[in-house]
């Protein structure tokens, strides 16, 4: 009766129903928002709980549509509450040196995300490249970056035909759907927040 | 497999994701064709506020790229609804249910009012903890029975679904665009431009009938 998957089971219940309490009580939506993306993480861990690839595979759709409603509903409430980028004036905080982050970290980061591959590879590579961008407060346009991540997405899409019709080539699909989605998710997770582009 | 969809018409597999058509699901199908042919077509209203009691009375100005963004809002919504009717795999229908949540929000979601707006916000953190419930139940179903597909569900030695699972998906369904949570969107169809708006009852309303399907199928 509790073997692992129940027990797993009952914690992540128990973790949804405290976090839907929290729902009940709070009443700014900021906040509200906020807890339903805590709420979201039980769903993904009961799916994670089947413990077989297909989890993996199932995870990764359920990942995309919350982050998908979690970006319409705070675009949403931006433009309800009518809120804009205002320049914040009179802040003076003293900065003895201010010097950029060191260089070898992001490129660890990148490097390591190159030989893991795939998506793993791909959120790692991503991380060092917005610890790249953050540290060096850059405010390049990414274009070209949104470029290379459809690019990457046809690839990985390509590999897949190659899987479907030309099984005998399948180790060209296996490296082309490795580097695409690396491609594609390192992009992705730089472009969060920079998408939306300069508003007014 | 004798359900209450009736014999299977049609079957495309994509490995052992099959699409289907039952009867009862083909009729939804079309309605969601024939509704998104329309949506596509037509030309969206004016909405008319009347003064009481008087002669006077002012249509609201809605600029062409509002409509231009609830329309297409409106067409993937069909489209989610027309991939909920034929998949026969419950993670898929999980996923095109919130998919159609989520456009039924971005359908008003571009009106240039506060209330609707406002509306359209509450309405999808239901539509967000809905998803909890949903994709919850469709992974425990595939823990529980070992597959995701409908028709082998639905074979006469399958292992059934628990009741409980069956309530969580329908309680996903439910949030995604059901009464008792239906009253939060009353206040979203105050927002101007018809035939966009009547896209999120419809799809609510296939999404409903679908899942009735699956529950009792399955």
């Amino acid at each position: 009766m509790w073997n692992e998957y129940s027990v797993g089971l009952a914690l992540v219940m128990i973790s949804a129903v405290i976090g839907f309490l929290a729902l009940l009580r709070e009443q700014d939506d900021l906040h509200r928002l906020l807890i339903i993306d805590l709420v979201e993480i039980p769903s993904l861990a009961i799916i994670a709980l089947l413990g077989t690839d297909l989890a993996e595979a199932l995870i990764l759709p359920g990942l995309v549509v919350g982050i998908a409603e979690l970006l319409a509903l705070s675009q949403i409430y931006v433009t309800k509450e009518g809120l804009r980028k205002r320049p914040v004036r009179g802040l003076h905080i003293e900065v003895v040196e201010r010097a950029h982050a060191p260089v070898i970290i992001p490129a660890l980061l990148v490097g390591y995300g190159i030989v893991l591959s795939g998506f793993t590879g791909g959120a790692v590579a991503a991380l060092g490249a917005i610890f790249f961008v953050i540290s060096r407060g850059s405010t390049d346009s990414y274009e070209l970056v949104e470029m290379a991540s459809g690019i990457a997405w046809a690839a990985w899409i390509a590999s897949f035909f190659v899987f479907m019709f030309f099984p005998q080539y399948w180790y060209a699909g296996v490296m082309g759907a490795a580097v695409g989605i690396l491609v594609k998710v390192a992009a992705k997770m730089t472009l969060v927040g920079s998408m939306w582009g300069e508003a007014e | 497999m004798i359900g209450i969809g009736g014999q299977p018409l049609f079957m495309l597999p994509f490995g052992d994701i099959v699409l289907y058509f039952t009867p009862f699901t083909l009729t939804l199908f079309i309605l969601a064709l024939v509704f998104t042919v329309l949506v596509i077509i037509s030309k969206p209203e004016r909405q008319i506020d009347i003064v009481f009691g008087g002669d006077a009375y002012l249509a609201k100005e809605i600029s062409i790229s509002e409509m231009k963004f609830r329309r297409f809002m409106a067409i993937a919504c069909g489209l989610a609804s027309m991939g909920a009717m034929v998949t026969g795999d419950i993670f898929d229908f999980a996923l095109f249910t919130s998919l159609v949540g989520i456009c039924n929000v971005g359908i008003v979601a571009a009106v240039k009012s506060r209330h609707v707006q406002n509306a359209a916000y509450q309405y999808g953190l239901v539509a967000m903890s809905a998803t909890v419930p949903l994709f919850a139940g469709a992974a425990i179903v595939a823990a529980t029975t070992g597959t995701l597909s409908i028709l082998e569900l639905a074979l006469p030695g399958a292992t059934k679904v628990p009741l409980f699972v069956k309530a969580l998906l329908t309680l996903g369904v439910m949030g995604e665009g059901m009464a008792p949570f239906y009253a939060a969107k009353a206040e979203m169809f105050r927002a101007p431009g018809a035939p966009y708006v009547i896209m999120c009852s419809l799809s609510s309303l296939l999404i409903f009938l679908r899942v009735i399907e699956v529950v009792l199928t399955v």
